[in-house]
């Protein structure tokens, strides 16, 4: 079946060239998207990191998106731990609760919350953000911790319990330590879904919190600013140290959509 | 799931002594929970909730604005172009993911692997980026222009800022979605059944259309309803891509909080696309059951 090779790499390909491309165009010297560059150097690398206009939406980033990952983590572990250890009145209204914000479009939500936020000042603001994008990441992390929660076996629990050490002790040094790495992955996704989260920012970060992907969404609507692709190399490099990261350490790596 | 526990709730004396309503477990688990629900609840439901008031209320509480988004033919044809549009796209990634995810299943090895981390790459990479890439691809200095002005095409036809761009860039963005989902299903199949099929005579296709297929049904599913979903709600880059003529739903609500601060009409868009996007997830549940949706 060589025509279902060919084909796949074509695909492939497909896929890989579009991101591939931007490489090339963060170092072309052209003042506009032409691609073929017709020449090659550094300036829009040296612009980026001189450009407040830049560096502050990236901060910005930065911030709400490490604060969102610790808001998240906050409200969703505890919430993971009630889910997936009890049997409650009012269960699966909780779990429908945490997952409806995967649900909705985000255009929908930021209508809503441009109408909340605007008469009390939470628009052109960090905090304003920060919640909106705690809600979007929430449903993510839960996933993520509770499917870690449900792999967990709670007789490591038990025999610490019966060699006699409490319930706090229990929980520190056997079931945290076990659960550690699913609960990073849930705070790393958290935090790269409040990084790469666009339409919510664009309606109601206004010009104080900005962020990095409302800064490049105006930068492509308005001016054709060269300097995006060296904002979308440096994200894609990230992407390429973090895939690398995952090939060498599994051998097949895992994805959670 | 997880009912293997002790729970005072479920002794008998620990109904008899707290009642299910009052039992140390279901406060343990309300406490746990509350800050979560109480954080969604007021900063996730409530503003939704206001679209939907604001929908009836804005300018005067009535149906108006529902009206003028029934009667015009212009908005029938935002509906209709953002379903369409919609649609067309999980088409094309289906038709493209399936084969994709074929061949990382089966064929594995070297090529199945690099085609496993470009699709990881894919997802992981800020859809702005991509979206940013095509418009380079497709723009008036781009390769493609180039190429088809050295063909002969004169003048190079538009390729940007019409439903083309559009369709070829959500593909891109959604394809990984696609093809995780279907890959997800493809790996559970045991490779054995397709042995057994070939051993009793069923040709490659054969054993193909009547044992792979089927099983691997459920990730199609799957990939369909969240590419199908995610597609008729996408903001972006049919804004960026696309022109003023092919216009989503979306879109259209965008422009009116932007620039006509329509929002009593902005509203009533939102609510008949949340409702749409709902009632999709409800059969999706109804039939396969939501909690598998997100895998």
């Amino acid at each position: 079946m060589n025509f279902l090779r060919a084909l796949a790499i074509a695909i492939g390909a497909f896929i890989a060239a579009p991101m591939f491309i931007v490489i090339p165009m963060s170092l072309s010297d052209s003042p506009s998207f032409a691609f073929p560059p017709t020449g090659y150097w550094l300036g829009y690398y040296r612009a980026y990191f001189a450009n407040e206009l830049w560096t502050t939406p990236t901060i910005n980033s930065a911030i709400i998106a490490t604060a969102t990952m610790f808001v998240t983590m906050a409200l969703v572990v505890p919430a993971s731990f009630a889910l997936v250890r009890f049997r409650f009145p009012g269960r699966g209204l909780v779990n429908f609760l945490l997952m409806m914000p995967l649900m909705v479009p985000h255009i929908v939500l930021a209508l809503g919350y441009y109408a909340i936020f605007s008469p009390v000042g939470l628009t052109n603001n960090h905090i304003g953000v920060i919640i909106a994008h705690t809600c979007v990441s929430v449903p993510v992390a839960f996933l993520i911790v509770s499917a870690t929660l449900k792999g967990f076996d709670r007789n490591l629990e038990r025999a610490a319990m019966s060699s006699g050490a409490g319930p706090l002790r229990t929980f520190l040094h056997v079931t945290l330590p076990v659960l550690r790495p699913g609960f990073l992955v849930a705070a790393l996704f958290a935090f790269i879904h409040s990084f790469d989260e666009t339409v919510i920012a664009i309606f109601i970060a206004g010009r104080e919190a900005s962020t990095l992907p409302r800064k490049m969404y105006e930068s492509v609507r308005l001016e054709a600013d060269p300097v995006l692709a060296v904002v979308s190399t440096l994200l894609f490099t990230l992407v390429l140290i973090g895939t690398a990261i995952a090939a060498a350490t599994r051998k097949r790596p895992v994805h959670a959509t | 799931m997880n009912a293997t526990s002790v729970r005072p709730a479920d002794t008998p004396a620990g109904r008899k002594a707290f009642g299910p309503w009052r039992s140390r477990a279901n406060i343990s688990a309300w406490t746990l929970s509350a800050p979560a629900v109480f954080f969604i609840a007021v900063l996730f439901v409530y503003p939704l909730l206001d679209v939907v008031v604001i929908s009836f209320t804005d300018p005067t509480l009535s149906l108006v604005n529902y009206r003028e988004f029934f009667s015009s033919p212009l908005y029938a044809r935002v509906l209709g172009n953002t379903f369409w549009f919609a649609f067309l796209v999980t088409a094309i990634c289906l038709a493209l993911g399936y084969p994709l995810a074929y061949v990382i299943v089966r064929y594995g090895g070297t090529l199945g692997f690099a085609l496993l981390l470009v699709v990881a790459m894919s997802f992981w990479t800020s859809f702005l980026v991509r979206t940013y890439s095509w418009l380079v691809i497709l723009g008036s200095k781009g390769p493609v222009t180039k190429l088809l002005a050295w063909v002969g095409f004169d003048p190079v036809p538009q390729i940007l800022f019409n439903s083309f761009a559009t369709t070829l860039g959500m593909v891109h963005i959604l394809i990984p979605y696609m093809i995780m989902s279907i890959y997800a299903s493809m790996q559970k199949i045991d490779p054995n059944h397709l042995r057994a099929a070939a051993s009793l005579g069923a040709t490659p296709f054969q054993g193909f259309r009547t044992v792979f297929l089927p099983l691997s049904l459920p990730g199609v599913v799957n990939g369909c309803t969240l590419v199908f979903i995610i597609c008729l709600g996408f903001y972006v880059t049919p804004v960026l891509l696309g022109g003023p003529r092919d216009q989503m739903i979306a879109g259209l609500i965008g422009e009116q909080i932007e620039e006509l601060l329509e929002w009593g009409f902005a509203s009533a868009m939102a609510v008949v696309l949340l409702a749409t996007t709902m009632a999709l997830l409800a059969i999706y549940n109804r039939l396969v059951g939501l909690d598998k949706l997100w895998g």
